[in-house]
């Protein structure tokens, strides 16, 4: 059983994050990067998996951000195999290329499954696993929350809307959007980081360079202001009172 | 004549005491040496340095019983039996020598006009004292002390050694008054006794071997049965004070050196000298009866870890001493999800109550930490705890907050503090992160701010350069990440220009003074913020304008008090203000630890605690008469009891507040008077 688990770095927004001056892109100079928080799910989920059926998981990340710091951590963490996916471009790439550069490195490799983050915070649509499926010609199932393995197949439990979910059956090899792995990412000790981390061997693997992007983002923004929208500025205890008095003025509270 | 003299049936009483003598010693002999064995599978540690210091520890804490004495009822009776248990070494090897060896001359000690009267003394105030222990024991009960078959054993043991030898003095006197010219109150009272039957008179020499007999064989029974008795720790523990650690308490033992496994589990990865905490225990109960999670109903006992190690050590060691070392091999199971659940461990405050009350010197903390270690380097780790280790990796503090975002305190203010990385200043404040990022303690460092202005103190903070300590992420078991943060703290210390260093966390303070060893190079000790107080009080930088009139208490913090013995500054402070300070019945060394200590404050609540810590200690403070207010010195403190007085419906009954809030409240009058002056 090989596993690959496609991961990248987004924007943490623990800190402030600005617009540049070009006011289409979000200041990347602001931006300090995190594994996004679904990608950690599947890269959990695909240990889970090494654990029960003695997998080879292999971790694969788009260059953007701290790559090297979360795939040691990977490493670190279990996995047995990663690899920095080389774009060859200083913007991070939209789904579309996103897709296409995983499915160029992933082509014609033996992996059983492939595991993603359903959705990160930078693009919300979630296409990424989808659209690499559809490169690969192979089945994409989204929003999974457990894998189980039965002999060459995958059980998988998806979640739909309402509080409902399923089982489905899905043929190997196959595309999972984890939502979320069936326990919380694993803890690292920082020694045994620390000591990966001296060690780890990070690959380099280039993707086909990516052809013109049919879609550009033409402004990017902040909450504006809109009519009938007030903004409460000061402290959290003066916003907390404003709250309350505009509350008690329209008689919500008692 | 030597009872040993006489036939016992067809073969000689001195054969027969050499049989018993040789089987009891054998016994004996073969035991210890085996339970040496055991302990020399404990890794190496180095206890043997500093021997003047060392025989000091046994002259305190074996012949001074210091700790002991801490509960008079049990520890005067302590200390009787103790001296008497040495007074009767004499006096029994006195009498084995003379019954082993009939024939010859042995000075004996019974009839010693200086000696006898000692030991005829001792044998009744050990039988005093065995009462009132026994009365304790056995009706009082009190927490932490068990009622055992080994217990009950050795208490009749000791009391029959008394009567007996008692027995056989008083009736040699009735048998030969005009031999025994000695003072001897107890054995005369009870041969005057004797003297009136008929009966025991005329068999007072028979009578006299018979309990001389008794006395002895129950000597050598003792001799062979202590080392399988909780009674070993009369063997063991003076060399658990002689070994004892004798580096701060603040200063935890580094884990096992690099490539080993972080932590322990299994006896060999243990120091020898936490193994012989095993053995130096005796089950007193201090420990317990010191710990805040085990008094609210926590599952957390100092006194079971180490039984617990104990029983591993007698179960296991034996084959691992055979090398059977895997338990497939009927070798020995891991101590964790063994016989040591993770939930005793997390429980764990680490305020150091137990360590500091055990008359034996037990280091119980450090066996906890390396225990809590394999826990973390196993990644088992709850969800809070681990939440709180990542964003202590990633930004530096468990709030989970932009390091940048460390300085927004000084938003409040209408000055700007120094940055010491940018110009020299005379004192560098290291503010710690809860007084920094919770919100409600911000104030109380703007406090602190405006009253360092009012003293002219030189002062300058790092702003965001500074990062947790690492004091509770080392005690919470992530060694790897304290030396990370202290990696980072020394860079950016180093890059400062300051001549001395306070703090407002008594945690920080801990771990700067203690586990920094570079910090400052070793010049200024770091210093707590109510020690700078209390100088600048003194020597008149700050002046009080007026007068507190709070009847108040004050909680000494673990990490203040307990680990490094500041308990005078805050009391200065306090008096210097004016209010009327009241002591809690738990304070100074005894203080009740708040709960949040050790990475406490991070976990969830664990198990099914009657109540917590903090509560326990709020509604000691709101107990004592006319007190409004509980003073603090730490920030985590604050917190804990701010929580504690919603939760016990005490929040009409009392207020938290932290020292330097009073110390701005009776001296910033001053300063805007001055102010006024000034522009007048």
């Amino acid at each position: 059983m090989n596993i690959a688990v496609l991961t990248k770095q987004v924007a943490d927004l623990v800190e402030g994050i600005e617009i540049d001056a070009s006011g289409r892109a979000v200041d990347r100079d602001s931006i300090r990067y995190i594994l996004s928080e679904s990608d950690d799910h599947a890269l959990e989920e695909a240990l889970l998996l090494k654990e029960r059926s003695q997998a080879h998981v292999e971790v694969f990340s788009l260059e953007t951000g701290e790559v090297r710091d979360g795939l040691c951590t990977a490493l670190a963490k279990g996995a047995d195999r990663v690899v920095m996916i080389l774009a060859g471009q200083e913007t991070p790439p939209s789904n579309h290329a996103a897709a296409r550069m995983f499915a160029s490195v992933l082509k014609g490799l033996p992996f059983d499954l492939i595991l993603t983050g359903v959705r990160a915070i930078d693009d919300l649509d979630g296409s990424v696993g989808g659209l690499l499926a559809g490169y690969l010609g192979l089945p994409y199932v989204g929003l999974v929350r457990k894998v189980e393995l039965v002999d060459g197949a995958a059980t998988v439990e998806k979640e739909y809307p309402g509080g409902f979910a399923a089982e489905l059956g899905v043929k190997l090899p196959a595309v999972l959007g984890i939502q979320a792995a069936e326990q919380p990412p694993r803890y690292v000790p920082v020694t045994r980081l620390r000591q990966v981390m001296k060690t780890a061997q990070v690959e380099e693997q280039e993707a086909e360079p990516a052809s013109e992007e049919p879609v550009s983002v033409e402004r990017m923004y902040k909450p504006e202001e809109g009519a009938g929208a007030a903004m409460l500025s000061g402290s959290a205890e003066e916003i907390a009172r404003q709250i309350v008095n505009l509350l008690s003025e329209r008689r919500v509270t008692r | 004549m030597v009872p040993t003299s006489a036939q016992l049936g067809p073969v000689p009483g001195w054969a027969i005491l050499w049989v018993v003598f040789l089987t009891a010693v054998g016994l004996f002999a073969w035991r210890v040496t085996f339970l040496i064995r055991l302990l020399r599978l404990g890794r190496s540690e180095k206890r043997w340095d500093r021997i003047p210091e060392r025989i000091k520890q046994v002259l305190v804490h074996v012949l001074g019983q210091r700790r002991l004495l801490d509960e008079p009822l049990v520890g005067i009776p302590h200390v009787l039996i103790f001296y008497g248990f040495l007074v009767f070494l004499l006096a029994t090897s006195s009498m084995l020598l003379q019954g082993l060896l009939p024939g010859i001359h042995v000075p004996s000690l019974e009839v010693n006009r200086y000696v006898a009267p000692v030991i005829d003394v001792f044998a009744a105030l050990v039988l005093i004292a065995l009462a009132v222990t026994s009365f304790r024991r056995f009706v009082l009960r009190p927490a932490g002390l068990q009622l055992t078959w080994d217990a009950t054993l050795v208490n009749i043991l000791i009391a029959a050694l008394m009567v007996t030898y008692l027995g056989a003095s008083s009736f040699r006197i009735v048998a030969s008054p005009a031999e025994s010219k000695v003072w001897l109150p107890f054995a005369w009272g009870l041969a005057d006794w004797f003297a009136r039957s008929e009966t025991l008179r005329t068999n007072a020499q028979a009578l006299s071997h018979v309990f001389w007999w008794a006395h002895v064989l129950i000597v050598l029974f003792f001799l062979a049965y202590l080392p399988y008795s909780k009674h070993l720790h009369l063997l063991a523990s003076p060399f658990g004070a002689f070994f004892s650690r004798l580096d701060p308490p603040g200063r935890l033992p580094a884990p096992a050196p690099e490539g080993q496994r972080l932590g322990a589990e299994r006896l060999e990865e243990f120091t020898w000298r936490e193994l012989l905490s095993a053995f130096a225990c005796a089950e007193c109960g201090r420990c317990e009866r010191a710990c805040p999670s085990f008094q609210v109903g926590e599952p957390c006992s100092p006194r079971q870890l180490v039984h617990n190690l104990k029983v591993q050590l007698l179960q296991y060691g034996p084959a691992l001493l055979k090398k059977a070392r895997a338990a497939t091999d009927g070798g020995e199971p891991a101590l964790l999800g063994g016989l040591i659940a993770p939930a005793e461990l997390w429980s764990c405050t680490t305020c150091l109550s137990c360590v500091e009350h055990c008359p034996v010197l037990n280091e119980h903390l450090s066996i906890m930490v390396d225990l809590r270690r394999r826990l973390v380097e196993r990644g088992e780790v709850d969800a809070r705890l681990q939440e709180a280790f990542s964003n202590l990796q990633r930004y530096g503090n468990s709030f989970g907050q932009s390091e940048r975002k460390r300085a927004v305190w000084t938003q409040g203010l209408d000055f700007k503090p120094k940055d010491a990385r940018k110009e020299p200043v005379e004192w560098l404040w290291f503010l710690g992160e809860y007084a920094c990022y919770h919100p409600a303690l911000q104030e109380t460092t703007r406090s602190l701010a405006r009253v360092l202005r009012v003293a002219e103190v030189d002062y300058g903070i790092l702003y965001e350069a500074e990062r947790n300590t690492g004091n509770d992420a080392r005690r919470a078991g992530e060694e790897g990440l304290f030396e990370l943060l202290r990696e980072k703290n020394m860079a950016a210390l180093e890059k400062a220009k300051f001549n001395n260093i306070f703090s407002t966390d008594p945690h920080v303070y801990n771990t700067f003074k203690n586990e920094y060893p570079e910090l400052n190079h070793g010049r200024h000790p770091i210093r707590h913020h109510t020690e700078l107080l209390a100088d600048l009080l003194e020597r008149g930088r700050l002046k009080v304008a007026r007068k507190l009139s709070h009847r108040v208490t004050y909680h000494d913090p673990c990490y203040l008090g307990r680990y490094n013995g500041v308990y005078e500054a805050p009391r200065k402070v306090l008096k210097a203000l004016g209010v009327d300070l009241r002591e809690m019945p738990r304070s100074r060394r005894d203080s009740f630890c708040c709960g949040g200590g050790g990475g406490r404050v991070w976990m969830e609540e664990i198990g099914e605690a009657q109540s917590r810590p903090s509560e326990s200690r709020v509604r000691e403070a709101a107990a004592l008469a006319g007190v409004e207010m509980l003073v603090v010195a730490c920030p985590k403190d604050f917190v804990m009891f701010t929580d504690a007085l919603k939760t016990t419906g005490l929040e009409g009954r009392i207020i938290v507040k932290d020292l330097t809030d009073l110390v701005a409240e009776a001296v910033i009058g001053e300063a805007a008077e001055v102010v006024q002056k000034r522009a007048a």
